[in-house]
């Protein structure tokens, strides 16, 4: 595999689409009121960058990003959402009742976001990245609308989804800028999120237990 | 590479042996035993390090330099006396938790090593996606930690901390990604293009928008688990929570290791695009978190909080120092980060016992420790003087070289700040120790863990001291060595 070359990936269609479902699922989580909802939307969001990479795997033939890309779909298509689905079963499936954005406004929010992240994209890296140029932005917008999911809503579990959502475009950003790290770092990295995670949701059910609620707002206890 | 293995892999083992029913019960004499070999081992390294240079190993993946060596020495030594105090504090901890809030025995322990493991790969790691790894399970680690005890503080300093340093380190990921990407069109694809020291060699060839970017990133991903302003919220609230021994390794240990992260990516950046762009936002950065802990200190009533700022304090001296990028004073704020850790491990240590036998956290109830527990009393002044940088500490004379580096240096403001800061703090902390050290003693006090957990603490103060009045020589070529990694 010859990366000297930018260009040597023509901009394919499968690509771009799953591009598209990658922004577009991130957006549906943020418009969610539903934990569950957000949390099936994350499970496309993985699917989605499952899939680019795969199609990056297809078009090099590099086995280890085929390797890395199924590891991806396994550990954040699958065991992530359903981990972060139990929990959110056992606390009733929490309903975020007062975010800090209505659902209007926060999608208002995020799309100024994916303009700004749009533009700047550009001006940031210039037009000399091509490579699988559709990702790059859809990596920076998605980042800032997790980013956004975070600090918007008061859910605790809600607020992971935003972490992890967060962490999916981060991971899309590896695979568009440089398809993937090497295999190894790239299966430390993942079973460290997952462990990551289901420590999250260990402290969610924890909150719950002290605090009565999954609502961070109760937090206050330590001050100054 | 014969004395890598073992570092890297008796921490682990003893963290599932702890585990194992047979050792549960005795997990705290193992987790000493592991972390005094660890120490041993840890000398053996550093006397290698200073006798012919770097050792490497696992094909580039590990690599001990002048600054790994030195924290190595730091997270072991700093382990050691933390396992060795937590093996007469924890019972008396657990003695007063509800029954069903115990942890089953050797849990504990076992998350302590793996803390320790973390902390040793981060050390040791010159790939940079494995040093993520490694920084990423001692943050987990140390999560749990923080939460030990089921109150409702706990949780919340826990969630808080988690949460907060999930998104930290998810920039470092981005970092390393960035950083890997402005390497692949020199290294191709592959690990080399991760390994701190290959790039290190060929940075000057690297596209330095990307190193320039990376670097913001790793700034706020590992400065944000370093205890930075303004990435610090979570520290005071972590180190408040988690068990006393926990709380010094955190502050010293993890500290060392997610600052030595930053630092790598500091000196990339630096052989990248010259030297001044990264020294700049590190002397901004060290200053401000100098300034933002200043008040926090002087109101605080809370013991390990006050530690906690004071933490962010020294980290910012140490950030501050290396900025400045003189040998004088990179050299002095390498020999910060080293002697600091015995200062503030030592407060931490000696507090725990304070609060058990105070029965309160607060430092107001802690009048007259000097003559409540002679022993206990001395132990905290000695811990103070560390702190505030005052002779016979070594903290002192790391200090002094810092801000003699600085003022010699083109930046006086920051060095003048830094200066009204640490005497602003000087004079806070010096309150705080007077009112606790001296005056009328409590009558309820009384020393609840046996005489034989002072030893770790009176270790520690002697080598704070010791190295106020005496660098051996072979300390002395390691920290040389240690500048010369973050200068070339």
């Amino acid at each position: 595999m010859n990366l000297q070359l930018p260009d040597w990936l023509p901009r394919s269609n499968t690509v771009n689409l799953l591009a598209g479902a990658f922004l577009l699922s991130a957006l549906y989580a943020a418009a969610q009121r539903r934990t569950l909802a957000a949390i099936t939307a994350y499970r496309f969001n993985s699917l989605a960058l499952g899939g680019i990479a795969l199609t990056v795997a297809f078009a090099t033939g590099a086995h280890h990003i085929a390797l890395a890309a199924l590891l991806v779909i396994a550990v954040k298509g699958v065991t992530i959402p359903s981990l972060l689905r139990k929990q959110a079963l056992r606390g009733g499936g929490a309903l975020e009742t007062e975010p800090y954005f209505g659902v209007p406004a926060g999608m208002l929010v995020c799309g100024a976001l994916v303009v700004i992240a749009f533009s700047q994209t550009r001006a940031l890296f210039g037009s000399g990245v091509s490579i699988l140029a559709s990702c790059l932005p859809v990596s920076v917008a998605t980042t800032l609308v997790g980013m956004f999911l975070m600090v918007s809503r008061k859910q605790a579990l809600m607020q992971v989804v935003g972490l992890v959502i967060l962490e999916n475009a981060i991971f899309l950003a590896a695979v568009s800028l440089t398809y993937g790290m090497p295999l190894v770092v790239e299966m430390g990295v993942l079973l460290d999120l997952l462990v990551g995670v289901a420590l999250l949701g260990l402290f969610v059910s924890r909150i719950e237990q002290t605090h009565g609620s999954g609502d961070t707002t109760k937090l206050s206890d330590l001050k100054g | 590479m014969l004395v890598l293995l073992p570092l890297l892999l008796l921490a682990p083992i003893g963290a599932v042996a702890c585990l194992a029913p047979a050792l549960a019960l005795r997990a705290g004499r193992v987790a000493t035993l592991v972390t005094g070999a660890l120490f041993a081992l840890a000398l053996v390294l550093a006397g290698r390090v200073v006798a012919s240079g770097p050792v490497e190993g696992a094909h580039l993946w590990l690599r001990a330099d002048g600054l790994s060596a030195l924290v190595t020495l730091v997270v072991t030594s700093v382990a050691f006396a933390c396992a060795a105090y937590g093996e007469y504090y924890m019972p008396v901890v657990l003695d007063r938790e509800r029954a069903e809030d115990r942890w089953p025995a050797g849990r504990y322990e076992a998350l302590f090593l793996t803390l320790v493991s973390g902390m040793m790969l981060g050390a040791l790691a010159n790939n940079l996606g494995l040093l993520w790894i490694a920084i990423e399970a001692a943050t987990l680690a140390s999560a749990l930690l923080v939460g030990y005890y089921r109150r409702p503080g706990a949780v919340e300093a826990g969630w808080k901390y988690l949460l907060l340093c999930s998104v930290g380190i998810a920039l470092a990921l981005l970092a390393t990604v960035l950083l890997y990407y402005s390497a692949v069109h020199v290294l191709g694809d592959g690990s080399r293009g991760l390994h701190w020291s290959v790039l290190r060699d060929v940075a000057a060839s690297l596209d330095p928008r990307f190193v320039k970017l990376a670097f913001l990133f790793a700034l706020a991903g590992y400065g944000a688990k370093a205890g930075l302003a303004p990435m610090h919220s979570w520290l005071p609230d972590a180190y408040s929570q988690a068990p006393t021994p926990v709380a010094a390794l955190m502050s010293t240990a993890l500290l060392a290791t997610s600052l030595s992260a930053l630092l790598r990516f500091h000196a990339v950046t630096a052989a990248c695009v010259g030297q001044g762009w990264s020294n700049g936002l590190l002397i901004l950065f060290g200053v401000l978190s100098m300034v933002m802990a200043t008040p926090f200190l002087l109101v605080q009533g809370e013991y390990k909080r006050l530690l906690a700022y004071s933490s962010i304090e020294h980290t910012g001296i140490i950030t501050f120092a290396i900025g400045i990028g003189t040998p004088l004073a990179v050299f002095g704020g390498v020999l910060h980060l080293f002697v600091q850790s015995y200062a503030k491990s030592l407060a931490f240590l000696v507090g725990g016992s304070i609060a058990r036998g105070s029965g309160s956290r607060r430092m107001d109830q802690w009048s007259g420790a000097l003559e409540a527990s002679p022993a206990l009393g001395t132990l905290l002044v000695g811990a103070g003087l560390g702190l505030v940088g005052l002779p016979p500490a070594a903290t002192f004379f790391s200090e002094w070289l810092a801000l003699a580096g600085a003022f010699a240096s083109p930046h006086r403001g920051a060095a003048i700040t830094a200066l009204v800061a640490l005497v602003i703090v000087f004079a806070g902390l010096t309150f705080h120790w007077g009112r606790m050290a001296l005056g009328k003693a409590r009558p309820r006090f009384k020393d609840l863990l046996p005489t034989a957990s002072h030893a770790p603490l009176w270790a520690l103060l002697a080598v704070l001291v010791l190295l106020g009045f005496w660098l051996p020589a072979p300390l002395r070529a390691l920290l040389d060595r240690a500048v010369e990694v973050l200068r070339s």
